[in-house]
């Protein structure tokens, strides 16, 4: 334990050890692919769990900011000739743009309101990115430009996954930044006590805001990726179901512990990998699981597990 | 000794009834000021307009000659206001020390930037603020908990931990909504002394308490509200002896 605490954020390094080695039991393409929609998920879920998990606010639409950076930058790229690495920041700035005007009237809201309002959102993105079928594509979706390097374009599913891998883990280091700092204490103060965290100073909703923009920009980045990546579009990247899957990686891997995000990614993208030959039982399964860890382990798995290690509370 | 905090005939109504009424009255900077009535009377009510947690219906509030009127409660904060609850308002998913340092918000570099990036301003910042609030938490008596979970401490000791946090701000003037609350003799003895503590340090200290034996010791000044109107002002003594208050306690004429 003295040596682990003398290195300043062991986890951190633990995962990029993870992330490397990873590759050494990857076979085939496939296996790649797999990982790679993992590493997205988890993207979306550590930037989810800044909201829900630190600041308390409850989002059901972040798949609305997923499916809309994915499609900023594929029209951007394929309808009006962006180069990519133009259209890609500027879908995350559309999309935290769009965040911040939502941001001040929806976070005036809480619990059950401010989870309609968002789920609202998510679902009129969806909308419009479905019926807007002259600049979308409509249902059938559009598609998206390779990511290109030079001359070369990016199509190696090995090359995607150091991308991902190496974006991942900033967001992490970046995400055990802010929460390690006054701007996190306020966040969670804003969770704890709204009122106790604005007599002291702080501007509650003005962090709300920040973080909820700052969790849609993650949603997008990894929407973003999800576009160039695989190529093309559906207006299914915003289907609320997948709203709902990055909630139940946060409350799965343990609200407000950002390795528990990753691990909710882990387990939620995996498991309909096991379940191939019982589809109409993953929904069942998938529900299943989360009542037995809600009931059971009300933290969460990474919080629950971490308890039980002596000495260690992260 | 000028007045820090001037009331000009408040009044916050709810509904057509009037909480606090046309109330009028000044805070002396440095002293200790008692807010005391019968339950009902419109004590929280004023903290809540004074910190502004409530906007008033009419009248103003100047805060060094400065109207305070729409100003939320963090504008308030960074003006040099402090206040602790009469129900407890700790973050129960912070450590004690956390919460305390929770209180410092306002001294720390809060940039965004600064904070992703974990520059070593931040870190040093930190680590004072840490410092800082052990400080605080020796200074109400809580330095046997500094990491403890808030859910693993007394009653009596989270009103401390409030206090604390309220310290670390650094405030000009600080309210104490009913600090004394719940608390055993001993108790009360202590906070009456840390109270005194703080006002000697030049704290400007406002406080509502029903236990009198605590407001009576301590105060520079008592207000005496009922039904949300002034019924008397003045020193203990001079309250104490006020016929008027005698009757609104005892009930009567």
């Amino acid at each position: 334990m003295g040596m682990l605490k003398r290195i300043p954020r062991p986890g951190l390094i633990v995962l990029a050890l993870i992330l490397a080695a990873a590759p050494l039991v990857f076979s085939n393409p496939y296996q790649y692919d797999v990982a790679i929609h993992v590493l997205i998920n988890a993207m979306v879920a550590v930037g989810l769990n800044l909201l829900m998990g630190y600041a308390g606010q409850i989002s059901l639409g972040h798949a609305g900011f997923f499916g809309l950076g994915a499609y900023v930058t594929a029209v951007l790229s394929a309808n009006y000739g962006w180069p990519v690495y133009l259209s890609m920041p500027a879908a995350l700035v559309v999309v935290a743009l769009l965040a911040f005007v939502v941001a001040r009237p929806i976070l005036r809201l809480s619990g059950h309101y401010l989870a309609m309002a968002t789920l609202g959102l998510g679902i009129l993105i969806s909308i419009v990115l479905r019926t807007e079928a002259g600049i979308t594509g409509g249902p059938d979706g559009m598609m998206a430009p390779p990511l290109s390097i030079g001359d070369t374009n990016l199509y190696d599913e090995r090359y995607w996954y150091a991308l991902i891998a190496v974006l991942l883990l900033a967001t992490v280091w970046l995400a055990l930044n802010l929460i390690d700092s006054p701007v996190g204490r306020a966040l969670r103060a804003v969770h704890g006590s709204e009122v106790a965290a604005e007599v002291v100073g702080v501007h509650t909703l003005g962090y709300k805001v920040l973080i909820f923009v700052v969790s849609a920009v993650l949603a997008a980045l990894a929407g973003v990726l999800t576009a160039h990546y695989s190529g093309f579009v559906t207006p299914d990247l915003a289907n609320f179901i997948y709203s709902i899957e990055f909630v139940t990686m946060v409350v799965l891997g343990g609200m407000a512990s950002t390795y528990g995000a990753i691990v909710g990614a882990v387990i939620l993208t995996l498991l309909p990998q096991f379940l191939t030959g019982v589809d109409d039982l993953e929904v069942m399964i998938l529900g299943a699981i989360l009542m037995v860890v809600v009931i059971f382990m009300p933290t969460g798995l990474v919080p629950t597990l971490a308890r039980l290690v002596p000495g260690g509370r992260r | 000794m000028s007045a820090i905090l001037e009331c000009r005939e408040l009044t916050k109504s709810f509904g057509g009834v009037d909480a606090v009424a046309d109330l009028s009255f000044t805070v002396d900077r440095g002293h200790i000021h008692s807010i005391i009535g019968p339950n009902g009377a419109g004590k929280t009510t004023l903290i809540n307009l004074l910190t502004g947690i409530y906007t008033p219906t009419a009248g103003s509030i100047l805060l060094s000659d400065h109207d305070t009127r729409g100003l939320a409660p963090y504008k308030l904060a960074q003006r040099g206001l402090g206040r602790t609850f009469q129900n407890l308002q700790i973050c129960m998913n912070m450590s004690a020390v956390e919460n305390v340092m929770v209180g410092r918000h306002l001294r720390l570099n809060r940039g965004f930037v600064s904070a992703l990036l974990r520059l070593p301003s931040v870190r040093s910042g930190d680590r004072d603020c840490r410092a800082r609030a052990l400080e605080l938490m020796r200074f109400v008596g809580l330095e046997d908990q500094i990491d403890q979970h808030p859910s693993e401490m007394s009653y009596g000791a989270l009103k401390r931990l409030e206090i604390a946090r309220s310290l670390a701000a650094e405030p000009e003037l600080l309210f104490l909504d009913e600090p004394a609350a719940g608390l055993n003799a001993n108790e009360t003895h202590a906070i009456g002394a840390l109270i005194r503590e703080l006002a000697a340090s030049g704290v400007t200290v406002v406080l509502v308490e029903h236990d009198m034996k605590l407001v009576m010791d301590i105060s520079d000044d008592v207000l005496v509200l009922n039904y949300g109107r002034k019924l008397a002002q003045g020193t203990p003594q001079a309250v104490q002896n006020d016929p008027e208050v005698v009757a609104a306690y005892l009930g009567g004429a």
